[in-house]
């Protein structure tokens, strides 16, 4: 028996269902040649086929395994079956996806991305210069002047070169060979045995939609590709980059154990509330609103209580305000707004603006206490404000845990020393926290 | 003093440690508020739990990677929001034709579009149920709390391996952004299943096909792309060999059952909380953030000597149709409070409701207050 024939991936006397002179027949066969060559056994091989003429190669080859994917996205569906296969399994299976030169444009970024990942995907794009299944539209690796259903009058941009987009993508292999060209197995067989990721484009003819259309011959395709200035031949051939897997295994997996879950909070004293508190905390992003208020719930978890922490700001991290809901309860919480605050701080203005345009100010009453800083000014409704020099005694980025501070000495929620040991494991030493005058200003 | 195990954690960090836990090994991600925390959750726990996280360019490659992880035999996971989601809908159909287990976890925002990135909203109840030409049934959970969020996550991934199919676990930014206390200990013990698989030893490979199935509720084992049965998938419509065929009757069939797998299985795809009180006048049913808002009005209304039931549901799809009709069977009002403004589920159960006064609360940009549903509560 022939060795190739007892390495052959596709399907004994498969018809090739392309019209007469394509190309695709020519690529598929060296395709098939070139994995013979390698002598890849067929269960680690898997053509992953996009949509369009050349999609059709996956009922060709009954050796292997196929996955024929949606449109431009089998790159995409590839780079995912190429990390399982090679950081969770055998890691020996190769990816090979046949993609036309329309996909290859609507996918691209799958394309860019593999490349970039450097997985062990070899992507072969039939390229015909057109949407061949459709009818014979322009694509984005039409060539200038060439005439498609579409552009009558010939394209009138010039063609996309992908081989280059794969070079900046920092692809390993690299090449652009033309489906008659007699290294083509070769040169395809290179490409999947590289370890990590390879590109080949196949120029090629299509017979029912190009060659009708324009003045061409097989002969002309490298003319083609000289004048649209991409170059042919394997541009690019280095294995300097690691495979992705190497790498994540370097570079990621040798870190394990390195991050740590956040240790359980032990309860360490009891609390004083007979029931649920709500407190809101308004002031501006970067000054600690939301990091505040969760050592508030966690100083109020080691009293045994419950807690919930809804927080709010504009979808900029770092500026505008910053809004945090507190509810701190001896019973199960379920709703997670404050409906009637007994506790509402307000560090900046740019707090205050927030709470107004949120209409927090219909969910105070007069037993609600206010803290705010000094610079802030509330018309005077009858509210229990406590206006201190917050920004002045904390600093601007520590005004609200000043005030947070403050109300837990103040409205003994639960024991102070609790909370101070919270922010103490943060910042060092209670004393060195806030500016001295903070400690004399109001004890 | 009981032994706790508290921890002040979020909705997307127990959908990250509910991954974990049901065995979850490939997550890919692209960044999106509210959604963000389960990604981060994943690059951190996924690597030290042999598995691996991966950053992806788009939300189309996320599930894409996904699904192709999955088809080499692996649990796999992606998150995002309503945006995102929208771009990832050709990519779950194709989990769906295939019958690629995968888990989808949507945690909802305020749309349209872009919306609010920071606000909660419920508005994509319909886009995730109705996502496919054809409107096969996906199946989508939808937990209230970050404790469910890690026990319904692993459901999800149970139902997914099971029914081979794609699973969206619905979340919203009040559930997956908020933190709360919580003990571990009350977690409890998890079922975790993993999908039937098969190989060329096995004594049913004889009369195995891709697709095949004998009866409704068959589901065919599966066979990981690598292993020694030659897979054959495809988007398109496919015979039971999964080869594409237009037209003939076993493919029709094929894709019929797709459907019929799910429902046949509905009756095990049951998750609800019956809060049911005799003589009540009104039942309310809700879910997701607005089922924790319930809660305090039920409570209250009950305080006031007003008799009232309440249904959580968590399993919003396939629609848990008996517990709705038995729940609302003694009421003459039920009211449906959801965060989007035309009242998506209350439009799905409302053919349940025969001889029911139907009333929606419905509102956009923020959560609806217990004072709203106590209102309606007579």
């Amino acid at each position: 028996m022939e060795a190739q024939e007892t390495c052959s991936y596709m399907t004994h006397g498969a018809v090739m269902p392309f019209c007469k002179g394509c190309g695709h027949s020519n690529i598929l066969k060296k395709l098939n040649d070139a994995m013979a060559s390698l002598k890849l056994d067929p269960e680690d091989v898997c053509l992953v086929t996009d949509i369009g003429c050349i999609g059709l190669a996956d009922a060709l080859f009954d050796k292997v395994h196929t996955v024929h994917t949606t449109h431009g996205r089998s790159t995409g569906f590839a780079t995912g079956l190429a990390v399982a296969d090679k950081v969770l399994a055998s890691r020996k299976m190769k990816v090979v996806v046949l993609i036309g030169d329309g996909g290859s444009m609507i996918g691209l970024l799958h394309i860019v991305n593999a490349a970039l990942m450097n997985v062990d995907v070899t992507v072969i794009i039939a390229n015909n210069f057109l949407f061949g299944m459709t009818g014979g539209q322009q694509s984005s690796l039409t060539p200038e002047h060439f005439v498609t259903l579409t552009t009558p009058f010939g394209s009138m941009n010039p063609s996309l070169d992908i081989c280059r987009i794969a070079d900046a993508s920092k692809g390993g292999f690299i090449a652009r060979k033309i489906a008659t060209d007699k290294d083509l197995t070769d040169v395809m067989a290179k490409a999947i045995s590289f370890d990590g990721f390879s590109l080949v484009e196949v120029l090629e003819l299509c017979t029912e939609h190009g060659t009708k259309r324009n003045d061409l011959k097989g002969g002309m395709l490298a003319q083609m590709a000289e004048h649209e200035g991409h170059e042919l031949g394997i541009i690019k051939e280095n294995s300097l980059r690691k495979e992705f897997s190497r790498k994540y295994e370097s570079d990621v997996q040798s870190h394990t154990g390195e991050i740590k879950q956040p240790a359980f909070i032990e309860q360490e004293s009891l609390h004083n509330l007979t029931k649920a508190a709500g407190i809101i905390i308004s002031g501006s992003a970067g000054e600690r609103v939301q990091s505040s208020a969760a050592m508030l719930c966690e100083a109020a978890v080691r009293c045994g209580l419950n807690t919930t922490q809804k927080n709010d700001n504009p979808v900029t991290q770092g500026s505008g305000f910053s809004l945090s809901e507190v509810i701190l309860s001896p019973d199960e919480i379920n709703y997670t707004g404050v409906s009637r605050a007994s506790y509402v701080i307000i560090s900046s203005e740019a707090g205050l603006k927030e709470l107004k345009a949120q209409n927090i100010f219909k969910r105070i009453d007069n037993d609600t206490v206010i803290i705010t800083d000094e610079s802030i000014e509330l018309s005077n409704n009858g509210y229990n404000v406590i206006s201190l020099p917050l920004r002045k005694a904390c600093g601007a980025d520590k005004a609200t845990l000043g005030a947070v501070d403050y109300a837990i000495r103040m409205y003994g929620l639960f024991p102070h020393e609790v909370f101070k040991k919270v922010i103490e494991k943060k910042f060092g030493q209670y004393e060195t926290i806030f500016k001295k005058e903070f400690l004399t200003f109001w004890f | 003093m009981q032994t706790l195990q508290k921890a002040l954690r979020s909705g997307n960090q127990m959908v990250a440690e509910g991954a974990i836990k049901a065995g979850c090994k490939f997550f890919a991600g692209y960044p999106i508020t509210p959604a963000s925390g389960v990604y981060k959750g994943m690059i951190d726990l996924l690597p030290q739990n042999a598995g691996i996280a991966i950053s992806s360019p788009d939300e189309i490659s996320a599930l894409a990677y996904c699904v192709g992880a999955s088809m080499r035999g692996y649990k796999s996971m992606t998150a995002t929001s309503g945006p995102g989601w929208a771009l990832m809908i050709e990519t779950v159909q194709y989990a769906l034709i295939t019958e690629t287990p995968v888990v989808i976890c949507v945690v909802q925002r305020l749309g349209p579009c872009t919306g609010g990135a920071t606000q909660g909203g419920q508005g994509d109840i319909l886009i995730t149920e109705f996502a496919t030409s054809g409107g096969y049934t996906i199946p989508v959970l939808y937990p209230s709390t970050a404790k469910e969020c890690f026990r319904l996550t692993a459901e999800a991934f149970n139902w997914a391996e099971k029914y081979r199919t794609p699973v969206v676990l619905l979340s919203d930014k009040e559930i997956g952004m908020t933190t709360e206390s919580l003990d571990y200990s009350g977690l409890g013990d998890l079922k975790t299943f993993d999908r039937k698989t098969i190989s060329k030893t096995d004594p049913d490979f004889k009369n195995w096909k891709m697709y095949g199935f004998d009866s409704p509720d068959m589901i065919a084992k599966f066979a990981p792309v690598g292993g020694d049965i030659k897979v054959t998938a495809t988007g398109s419509a496919h015979n039971a060999l999964g080869y594409l065929k237009k037209n003939d009757t076993e493919t029709i069939s094929t894709l019929l059952h797709l459907e019929e797998k799910i429902t046949s299985h509905k009756n095990e795809m049951v998750l609800v909380n019956e809060d049911l009180q005799d003589n009540a006048n009104t039942l309310i049913i809700s879910f997701g953030i607005t089922a924790r808002t319930m809660k305090d009005a039920v409570k209250t209304a009950r305080k006031n000597r007003i008799n009232v039931s309440a249904l959580t549901i968590y399993s919003m799809f396939p629609v848990p149709e008996e517990k709705i009709i038995n729940a609302a069977s003694d009421c003459k009002r039920v009211v449906i409070p959801e965060e989007n403004i035309n009242g998506q589920y209350r439009k799905i159960i409302k053919p349940l409701l025969k001889d029911k006064e139907v009333i929606g609360i419905n509102k956009a940009g923020s959560m609806i207050t217990p004072e709203e549903i106590l209102e309606r509560i007579i």
